[in-house]
């Protein structure tokens, strides 16, 4: 049972393989790149609107509610980040419905890929705020005997959110898969159902946590800075 | 549970490569189109506010208007009030002037009527008078009217007085008898007869007609009369008949 669709060779080129798992993300890249760009070719700023241009308007500015919530910060610059990890897999695992598609999210090359995405993201958008000497002394706080803990913390938890998002896509498949083979009529499509819930809370959750790592590296900067604001002028009193 | 490292990295571009063609086709324009409407918005809000405030102002402005439109309309209507009872004062006072003057009309045509009336009513009942003691004297008393006015005038001759018997007995001029109607023969001798014995004796009589006297009979010489007729009769008739109007009058008037 092919249970990855990485396992699935459309076209090899020597050491290069094209795999179903990069086909079916340029397709769900294709479908999210072609319905934006279909919709917003003719956005219009007046209050009447047509019904693809404020599904997309609920979707944007719903994902920008949520940015902001979480970080408490002006989302506009983890916007197209954190929204574009959400619509990507919750649009890869939506297809899932269609026979002969396999969500590339089952394949832990991707949700690899992504977490090590976020595994970047994270001091990257630390370091772009706070500069490279700030926000790598987070490492060593509370005392630099931390940093091991940290640095096992940091690649744990992406590990975690790769694996949490694989073990849960790939063991839908499996299921589906395993009753298929079992019971063939009922179950199958309930657990389909399931599947897509499944598929879109695995969405909102990596999104979320993405944007909580994020968010607790930016956060956590501002507010050592302001008790070291607050130590500095504690002396004056 | 392999891990294809040239699909992680593979998709690591893909993953960059869809950020940025959401970016760029989907976060910007949105973001873009939901600022500018949230600007239309905005300014839209603003011009409302700022369209309040003039359609306020403007209300107090005809608010004050119509309070002065209010007071003139008052003020115009006081003077037409005023000006409606002194035209109806100066009405009445006209129509009270031309009723005064019609009723004084209508009075002088009532007087003028009433004079045609008596004046009709005298000579209307001097021939009935006439006629009916003629007749009741001819049923009663198998008598004449002629025979009874002349003795009835010399009756009157012979009481007449001394004053009047001389100036009519020293008279130069001729004694002449009017009569309202055709005296004959025997009664003229008569008549005769009694002047010249009881007022001038010797004196000679001319007899004429003269209808106006009323069924009467006139001696007259030298500017002096004597005279019997139906007047004295027809005066009094006048009399209570006036009497009669008069009656009537005041009881119209209260009415």
């Amino acid at each position: 049972m092919i249970i990855s669709p990485d396992n699935i060779v459309l076209w090899q080129w020597g050491q290069f393989s094209l795999n179903a798992t990069i086909v079916f993300t340029w397709l769900v890249m294709a479908l999210l790149t072609l319905t934006s760009w279909l919709v917003t070719r003719n956005l219009k700023s007046t209050t009447e609107i047509s019904q693809w241009q404020n599904l997309l308007e609920v979707l944007v500015t719903g994902i920008h509610d949520q940015i902001r919530q979480l970080s408490h910060q002006e989302p506009g610059r983890f916007l197209p980040f954190v929204g574009s990890l959400f619509l990507y897999i919750a649009m890869a695992n939506l297809l899932n419905v269609i026979p002969g598609y396999m969500a590339p999210t089952g394949s832990l090359s991707t949700t690899t890929a992504l977490a090590i995405c976020v595994f970047v993201a994270v001091p990257l958008f630390g370091i772009t705020r706070e500069g490279p000497l700030n926000y790598l002394k987070h490492y060593i706080r509370p005392t630099w005997l931390m940093l091991p803990f940290n640095l096992i913390g940091e690649v744990s938890r992406t590990l975690a959110l790769a694996v949490r998002l694989y073990g849960n896509i790939m063991s839908g498949t499996v299921i589906v898969a395993i009753l298929l083979s079992l019971t063939p009529y009922f179950f199958p499509v309930v657990m389909q159902l399931l599947g897509l819930l499944t598929g879109m809370i695995q969405a909102y959750i990596f999104a979320v946590l993405a944007m909580v790592y994020i968010a607790s590296a930016t956060t956590a900067h501002e507010a050592s800075q302001d008790i070291k604001k607050e130590t500095e002028s504690k002396p004056d009193n | 549970m392999a891990i294809d490292w040239i699909t992680v990295s593979a998709q690591i571009i893909n993953f960059l490569i869809l950020v940025w063609l959401l970016k760029r086709f989907l976060y910007k324009p949105v973001i873009r189109a939901m600022n500018k409407r949230k600007q239309t918005i905005a300014e839209r809000l603003n011009q409302a506010r700022e369209r309040e405030r003039e359609a306020k102002q403007k209300i107090q402005l005809y608010q004050v208007k119509a309070g002065k439109l209010k007071n003139a309309r008052d003020r115009i209507l006081d003077d037409a009030k005023l000006e409606a009872a002194k035209q109806k004062k100066q009405l009445l006072e006209l129509a009270r002037a031309e009723l005064h003057e019609k009723l004084d009309l209508w009075q002088r045509q009532v007087v003028e009527e009433k004079q045609e009336f008596m004046t009709s009513l005298r000579a209307r009942a001097s021939e009935n008078i006439q006629a009916i003691a003629r007749k009741a004297l001819h049923d009663l008393a198998d008598a004449e009217l002629e025979n009874q006015v002349v003795n009835t005038f010399i009756k009157q001759l012979k009481t007449v007085d001394k004053k009047t018997r001389k100036s009519l007995s020293e008279a130069s001029e001729p004694l002449t008898i009017a009569s309202a109607f055709e005296l004959s023969a025997s009664l003229r001798d008569r008549l005769s007869n009694a002047i010249n014995e009881h007022l001038c004796p010797g004196i000679e009589v001319n007899y004429t007609e003269s209808p106006e006297l009323l069924c009467g009979i006139e001696l007259s010489r030298g500017g002096h009369r004597l005279s019997w007729n139906l007047v004295n009769y027809l005066d009094e008739l006048n009399n209570n008949i006036e009497q009669a109007f008069s009656s009537i009058a005041p009881a119209r008037e209260e009415a």
